[in-house]
């Protein structure tokens, strides 16, 4: 008996008998749901077709196309031979890309227009007669838990892959794609996605869960969430993309006064200088209330509003402006852009500091904490003890009150150095004016900075506490010099040459000046003694949190300082904190290559001490980061000598100033 | 041979149990676990797992599964639907296929109807597994839904090797690449064995990785090879790359990997030069298939057989031109 005969017998005795076939009824649920996911696909396949690998682009050329390149998918919105895709089958460098159409024929195409916002590019290539119309889903009927079906020809040109889902939430991505359940992948991107009646719900793509923090879009393939960008949403772009134009995020220009960027108050802070925020006539101060008549209540609402529109759209602004029977709507348009020119910071010189409630019946604004020496303010006359109420910029005219340092803060991030100011005073002697004019941030860190405020200063008392840093899960506990008083104080992280476990001995040197300046000086230990890993900058962080959580911090006045082995470490630290740290003086460390820092923006602007100015390395960093609007400075590394810690402390308590 | 395959498929396309049985996807779903069994073997070094899936294929204890390291063990234990465990005979691999005949001494199993024809793009399948090996002793498999997302010929790579099998695959569009899960059922919405789960594997394309099966007639037609004692790796893995100067086609020097194909120069009165190929075109495939770099194009070339047309797609002034270059040469000429 040969194997053949023998696997037809087993086969057969299993049939034990055999009626006459016939369709089973109790089966129509299944066969009703895929005839009807055949037909919705059925309706659409002859507008979807294959983008294949990019032949000639720089990337490829430089060899860096990754293994994610490879066939993907591309919908046609017009019949004239007008493609959508995704710019990650059609890359920003492609000049030109082959297309397979449902017909098999294999044509050339050229990107038109890009939406770099949704990661969508427009292809024309000739007419492709016979290509179905799309109907588009209305985004107001969709539902999460439809049924929605992802189609591509990134599997076979000749046949249309298949893979189907539910809609899983709708406005995903900032608003700008609907999330699905669909098996989606490189294959399919640019592929529709569409209801069970074959109407286009939207365009498959690889958007980032940017929210959550999540990987690139295109490491979500296999994860059960997938996106797709609004057909309507994209029809509503084609007219500009046909004309060849790159659509990119529209700026609007503001900054808000709440460091939350979800659940935060949208109260607007700052404005930013020619921007569409202040032709609009926005102001600090305002709170947002609508977008486009989208209700705004959170700084996410603003954000969800805005995402979805591009450079170019004009947008309706409403704002609350005023308290109490002074408050007002202010209603206004405004045209978006695609990008400021560099914030530049621009100070009083001078640091201002919250009063408390409790002891000041009257809290008409921030006091005049110190005055820098040959600053604008001290060439105003301004001297320390005053109390600013107002400030009145000379370009707009209007006097807005500021009743805290970040209040003035919003009103100079408006402005540029050079532009004068008028500040309305109160001092023991009444009320006064005084007009600054006001200058470029400093460089380098001057001979002397404000002391702490000296009635913390007991001489029975430890002017600053050194403690070990005791939180869960801190592999290298950090040692804390923690100065006295109870005002948030800015803190100055020590990145000191790896030496395993930090000795509270080595708190020594730092004690004087953290008194001095008021400066909580946070010194961590490496997890091995010879060298800083990668892993010990979890452990700064969280030892930086511990410290948070114990003695009130400023936020805004973070710095991250280290010296040979230690300041590469400072940079790994500082670029990890991103817009938490406010300044970095790595010693003679170069900036790591993989280490990059935001441009500059009102809140998040730093000073860097770079501390050999020669070096090429250094040099290249320094222009990098001057024109992203940063301060960079000189602060020379003295051979073997220990940390200047009076200059570091002196630095660190400066980095607010305003 | 063939026929013999289409016999055996037609006669078992029926089964009392199945037709009488009402077809909602729990009937397909508790068929579909009776008929899979738990496998458990070698492994456990490595990181490589000591259990994956089988399908029983005739009542007599004949179970189709993937060959893999699970199979090199002294004793491979089949654990049934109803908990049953057997110690398991390897009967044979076929390396082509990627798949394995375990045998068991028991009777009167529950086999599953085979489908006759094959499923496309769009039909709803469900798969049974013991994914994660979380199902033990008379615990069923677990079930899987979803549908066929494409029906394509498998280009597939484990590490930096490629998979054997370039038949055609039933690629799904949900995830069955999870340890335990080879081996497994693929069956239809009428409760129909489609095909068995294939081992874990990457798409050479981009590196994706698959979820996919082989149909159950590249199966049945793997247990007849292995059965026939002909089951083997195709002689030839790989057909050597072409040198296309042959067609009269230089193209520009290689300089990196991805050097894309453009055309350089053309021999006078060579195939490419009667095709019409011009200087500074730019291959972008070779018959059906697109080719992106000069490595591609000499090696699509030399997968054409000897004699068969070479056809080239080329980009030339932003437009698609097709050539015929006529047939293949030899790859290397008789001195």
């Amino acid at each position: 008996m040969t194997g053949g005969v023998r696997w037809i017998l087993g086969m057969a005795a299993a049939a034990v008998a055999v009626s006459s076939w016939h369709e089973p009824r109790a089966g129509e649920p299944v066969r009703a749901e895929e005839e009807a996911f055949r037909a919705a696909v059925s309706r659409v396949a002859g507008a979807v077709v294959r983008i294949e690998p990019p032949a000639v682009t720089t990337a490829v050329i430089a060899a860096e196309a990754g293994a994610a390149a490879g066939p993907s998918s591309g919908v046609v919105v017009d019949p004239a031979g007008l493609i959508l895709t995704t710019d990650f089958a059609v890359p920003a460098d492609v000049r030109e890309t082959v297309v397979v159409l449902p017909d098999g024929r294999r044509v050339a195409a050229r990107p038109l227009g890009r939406d770099t916002s949704r990661g969508l590019v427009l292809l024309e290539t000739a007419p492709i007669p016979g290509a179905p119309p799309l109907e588009a889903v209305p985004r107001t009927s969709l539902e999460p838990g439809q049924w929605t079906i992802a189609v591509g020809r990134g599997w076979a040109a000749a046949d249309p892959g298949v893979s189907v889902g539910i809609l899983s939430a709708i406005d995903r991505a900032w608003g700008l794609a609907v999330q699905t359940d669909a098996a989606v992948s490189p294959m399919n991107y640019g592929g529709p996605l569409v209801d069970i009646a074959g109407r286009v719900i939207g365009v498959i793509a690889p958007l980032p869960a940017e929210p959550a923090r999540m990987m690139r879009g295109t490491e979500l393939y296999d994860a059960g969430i997938g996106f797709a960008v609004p057909l309507e949403d994209v029809l509503g772009c084609l007219p500009r993309l046909r004309r060849g134009e790159e659509l990119r995020p529209g700026v609007l220009g503001v900054g808000y006064e709440s460091r939350d960027p979800i659940n935060g108050e949208p109260v607007v802070a700052s404005v930013r200088q020619g921007s569409p925020a202040a032709r609009a006539g926005l102001r600090p101060g305002d709170r947002i209330t609508s977008i486009d008549r989208r209700a705004v209540r959170r700084v996410a609402d603003a954000r969800h509003a805005l995402a979805p529109r591009h450079a170019g759209d004009t947008i309706t602004i409403a704002v609350a402006r005023g308290d109490g029977e002074a408050r007002v709507t202010v209603t206004s348009t405004t045209t978006l852009v695609a990008a400021l020119p560099p914030w530049r910071r621009a100070i009083l010189g001078a640091i201002l500091a919250d009063r408390d409630a409790a002891e000041d019946t009257t809290p008409a604004g921030p006091g005049i904490e110190w005055v820098l020496p040959g600053g604008p303010a001290e060439a105003a006359g301004i001297a320390a003890g005053a109390t600013v109420v107002a400030v009145v910029s000379a370009g707009s005219g209007e006097r807005v009150a500021t009743p805290t340092a970040s209040a003035v803060a919003g009103v100079l991030a408006g402005l540029e150095p050079g532009d004068p100011v008028r500040l309305h005073l109160e001092t023991a002697g009444g009320e006064s004016v005084a007009d600054v004019r006001l200058a470029d941030m400093i460089r380098t860190v001057p001979a002397e900075g404000p002391l702490a405020a000296t009635t913390a200063i007991d001489a029975n008392a430890d002017a600053a506490r050194v403690v070990r840093v005791k939180a869960v899960d801190l592999v290298e506990a950090p040692v804390a010099i923690l100065p006295a008083g109870t005002s948030p104080a800015p803190v100055l992280i020590w990145c000191g040459p790896p030496r395993g476990t930090v000795d509270e001995s080595d708190a020594a040197v730092w004690k004087a000046a953290a008194a001095t300046t008021g400066v909580i000086v946070l010194l961590p230990g490496s997890s091995t003694p010879r060298e800083w890993k990668q892993d010990d900058v979890d452990t700064v962080i969280r030892g930086l949190q511990a410290v948070a959580g114990d003695r009130a911090v400023d936020p805004a006045r973070v710095a991250v300082a280290g010296q040979g082995a230690g300041g590469g470490f400072a940079w790994l630290v500082a670029a990890a904190l991103g817009d938490a740290c406010a300044g970095v003086a790595a010693g003679d460390a170069d900036m790591p290559t993989r280490v990059s820092f935001d441009e500059a923006q009102p809140g998040d602007g730093k000073w860097f001490l770079f501390g050999d100015e020669r070096a090429a390395a250094a040099h290249d960093a320094r222009g990098r980061l001057e024109r992203a609007g940063h301060a960079v400075g000189t602060l020379p590394v003295a051979a073997g000598a220990g940390p200047p810690a009076a200059v570091l402390c002196r630095w660190a308590s400066l980095l607010g100033l305003l | 041979m063939t026929r013999r395959v289409a016999l055996a498929v037609f006669v078992a396309t029926t089964m009392v149990e199945l037709v009488r049985a009402e077809a909602s996807p729990q009937t397909v779903a508790a068929a579909a676990a009776r008929s899979v069994v738990k496998i458990y073997g070698a492994g456990g070094v490595r990181g490589l797992e000591a259990y994956q899936s089988g399908v029983i294929m005739s009542p007599d204890g004949r179970i189709v599964t993937a060959m893999s390291t699970v199979l090199d063990s002294e004793g491979i234990d089949c654990v049934l639907d109803d908990g049953r465990r057997f110690e398991a005979k390897l009967v044979g691999v076929d390396p082509r296929r990627e798949l394995a005949i375990l045998s068991i001494a028991a009777a009167d199993l529950p086999v599953l109807a085979t489908a006759s024809v094959r499923a496309t793009a769009g039909t709803r399948v469900f798969a049974v597994s013991n994914l994660f090996g979380v199902a033990v002793g008379d615990e069923r498999a677990s079930v899987q839904r979803g549908v066929v997302a494409a029906v394509v010929p498998l280009e597939a790579r484990r590490g930096a090797a490629d998979a054997p099998y370039r038949g055609d695959a039933y690629v799904l569009d949900f995830t069955t690449n999870n340890p335990g899960s080879p081996g497994g059922a693929l069956v239809d919405g009428q409760g129909r064995l489609i095909g068995v789960i294939g081992k874990e594997l990457r798409a050479t394309a981009n590196g994706i990785w698959l979820n996919y099966a082989m149909p159950i007639d590249e199966v049945l037609r793997g247990c007849e090879a292995i059965d026939a004692g002909i089951a083997s790796l195709p002689a030839t893995a790989e057909a050597p790359a072409f040198d296309v100067r042959r067609l009269g086609i230089v193209l520009v020097p290689n300089l990196l990997d991805r050097t894309p194909p453009f055309v350089e120069a053309i021999a006078p009165g060579s195939a490419a030069a009667r095709a019409g190929l011009e200087v500074d075109d730019l291959i972008v495939a070779v018959g059906p298939r697109a080719v992106g770099t000069r490595v591609g194009v000499e090696k699509e070339v030399g997968a054409i057989r000897e004699g068969d047309p070479v056809r080239l797609a080329l980009i030339r002034d932003g437009v698609v031109v097709e050539c015929d270059l006529g047939p293949r040469p030899a790859t290397e000429t008789t001195p």
